[in-house]
């Protein structure tokens, strides 16, 4: 296969960032950029040679015939951009969250899988090498059946009024904390511990959003007897930088997981890992693995050679796929189901 | 290009930063929140025979500069690095409004910055939107601002910013930004990287020389891409008379004893290394295990 033919739509924060990263694919080539901000396509277009930009997407497709796009729009426009794409014939990769609508998520995820093109969503924390670890002991067995589990994450993403209203604070865009912190959080669960199969206690507080929230706490319930507990908060001024935080009790030992390392306290030597009886430490210097070229965290990297590698078939294209991205939002909203249902009504 | 000092003094033990543990981090961020505490620190290092300061633009740096520079006659002799922009300043703001009206807040909201009057003589975002140099240097001189009167031996530009604009591959950038630092600061320019090589092999395309690189160097490879083969092989053919190379994250955060790391920094051809510590005994013993050009 010739180099892949790559466009990317949407260049606001994540745009920028994506572009950067694959650009260094030696069998990627950016072939055009789609943004509604005359200025990013004035200075791509000045500065970036080889680039066509346009300020709409369609057109974008229609010109320049990617073979793949990467899809960085407010979330409520994934779902019209990944079936304009499907309909041709492109492999997409769609930040997160996936969609502002499940029954949106559900449908892509059935039509690019009835199709075989490349799908994959940007749950990131899925290429981190500190979560693929907890993932796989998990899997394995070293702490037993989880029976309990709570993941958190915190960030200073909101920290004041807003001062004008943009996509970012309205729900039905795809703002707000649930969208665009908590999904990483929840994905984590259904990544290492799977779906629920029931939400309950979900409630939800605003501290500096007008229309969204800002804090959401939550229960999981599964049919094994698991549970476990979601809280997010993406106003916390005490974080300089997003952080997951992961506890996740088993019947031989518990897990304690963040962006820096792992901490595993185990009831029993275990003899395949070589961890002892009690606490054994692990950090992320112990188990990083290098990409071959930086921008962000080896995550970020990581996720868009697997989307390329994968359209060259060099990968499964199996680490965060559509079907993933339907999972997470399918949680997302029945969190919201269960806040309406909890809210107290004067 | 003039040497740079062989150890410098760096600044992430000050602001809770540290990539091995949140709860350090957490700790020490307690420890520095009163600002004499890391004036005691800077002491010590000072003593130590340091006389080098990378210090990055955040939201302290202001009130760090203003003491020093009041205090002239004890600090005048030390040289300063500043490394700019404070990145999360940039993404909180990136993340509420977008890129081009956070980069217009910056600029023209705060009027002390640059002035109202050179503001609209400039011609305002319009015309900026349209000169992405012009925008850069005028990004440059609101976070260089508060070094001024300071000795600025190097001025450097964070990672993220430097190795997000070299995945886009634009020359006129690197170039415009390494004459405006000589020109307007008569300093010398300074890229940090975590792909040294990557962009050691750019520079070098594009014929930019008499940069300081500074990027984490270390035993274990820890944020080194693509390979720490590959920055072994850049480091040993570099000529510094063309390219300084600063080494950072020594200790791969703590995953490395400084005695071994430092053994492994020392046998190679690098000009400089950047540390942070806060106690005395630290301070003391990674100052007497740096060794540059002694062994080779």
């Amino acid at each position: 296969m010739n180099k892949i033919k790559l466009g990317i739509i949407g260049m606001g924060r994540m745009g920028i960032t994506h572009f950067s990263i694959i650009n260094s694919h030696p069998e990627v080539e950016i072939v055009a950029v789609a943004d509604t901000t005359k200025m990013t396509l004035d200075l791509l277009k000045k500065y970036v040679s080889g680039i066509q930009v346009f300020k709409d997407y369609k057109e974008l497709i229609e010109t320049s015939h990617p073979d793949a796009i990467i899809v960085c729009t407010p979330p409520n426009l994934h779902y019209e951009v990944c079936k304009f794409a499907y309909e041709r014939g492109i492999h997409v990769f769609a930040e997160k969250p996936f969609t502002a609508d499940v029954h949106q998520a559900e449908e892509l995820m059935n039509l690019f899988e009835s199709k075989g093109l490349v799908n994959q969503v940007g749950y990131v924390n899925r290429f981190n090498d500190i979560f693929i670890t907890v993932k796989n002991y998990v899997a394995s067995g070293l702490i037993g059946d989880v029976i309990r589990f709570k993941s958190e994450m915190f960030s200073c993403t909101v920290s004041k009024k807003e001062e004008s209203e943009s996509w970012r604070s309205f729900r039905k865009n795809g703002g707000g904390a649930v969208y665009e912190i908590a999904a990483h959080a929840i994905d984590l669960v259904d990544f290492i511990i799977g779906p629920p199969d029931n939400i309950v206690g979900t409630s939800m507080n605003q501290i500096y959003s007008k229309h969204v929230e800002d804090i959401v706490s939550s229960t999981f319930l599964y049919k094994n007897g698991c549970s476990g507990t979601l809280y997010v908060n993406w106003s916390d001024t005490s974080y300089r930088k997003p952080s997951n935080k992961l506890e996740l009790l088993g019947s031989k030992g518990k897990i304690l997981a963040d962006q820096h390392g792992i901490k595993i306290y185990l009831n029993e030597d275990s003899e395949s890992t070589k961890y002892k009886k009690g606490w054994n430490t692990v950090y992320i210097t112990d188990i990083f693995t290098p990409v071959p070229f930086y921008v962000r965290g080896n995550e970020f990297t990581r996720q868009l050679y697997h989307f390329a590698d994968t359209i060259l078939g060099k990968e499964k294209g199996n680490l965060c796929t559509f079907k993933d991205g339907y999972h997470a939002q399918n949680i997302m909203h029945h969190l919201f189901i269960d806040a309406q249902k909890n809210a107290i009504i004067e | 290009m003039e040497k740079i000092d062989k150890i410098i003094f760096g600044d992430n033990q000050f602001f809770g930063i540290n990539h091995m543990s949140q709860e350090k981090a957490q700790q020490l961020s307690e420890k520095f929140f009163q600002t004499e505490n890391i004036y005691k620190v800077y002491d010590l290092a000072f003593k130590s025979g340091i006389n080098a300061v990378m210090l990055n633009s955040n939201d302290r740096a202001k009130e760090i500069c203003e003491y020093f520079r009041s205090n002239k006659t004890k600090y005048g002799h030390l040289a300063w690095y500043p490394s700019i922009p404070y990145p999360h300043k940039y993404a909180n703001m990136v993340n509420e409004k977008g890129i081009f009206p956070a980069i217009n807040d910056v600029l023209f909201s705060n009027n002390s910055a640059l002035g109202v009057l050179g503001m609209v003589a400039k011609g305002g975002m319009a015309v900026l939107g349209k000169d992405a140099i012009e925008l850069m240097k005028m990004l440059i001189d609101i976070e260089v601002k508060m070094y001024k009167g300071l000795d600025v031996k190097v001025i450097f530009i964070q990672n993220i910013i430097v190795d997000l604009l070299l995945g886009y591959n634009v020359k006129d950038v690197f170039y415009e930004y390494c004459n405006y630092i000589r020109k307007k600061y008569n300093a010398i320019p300074g890229l940090i990287t975590q792909n040294m090589p990557y962009l050691k092999s750019k520079l070098e395309e594009w014929g930019i020389e008499e940069v300081v690189i500074c990027s984490s160097i270390n035993k274990i490879g820890y944020l080194m891409s693509p390979d720490i083969q590959s920055y072994l092989d850049a480091i040993k053919n570099n000529n510094p008379d063309k390219y300084q190379l600063m080494a950072m994250s020594t200790l791969a955060s703590g995953a490395i004893r400084a005695t071994e790391a430092y053994e492994f920094i020392n046998s190679l051809n690098i000009q400089s290394v950047v540390f942070g510590a806060s106690s005395e005994k630290n301070i003391n013993e990674t100052v007497k295990l740096i060794k540059l050009g002694e062994i080779n």
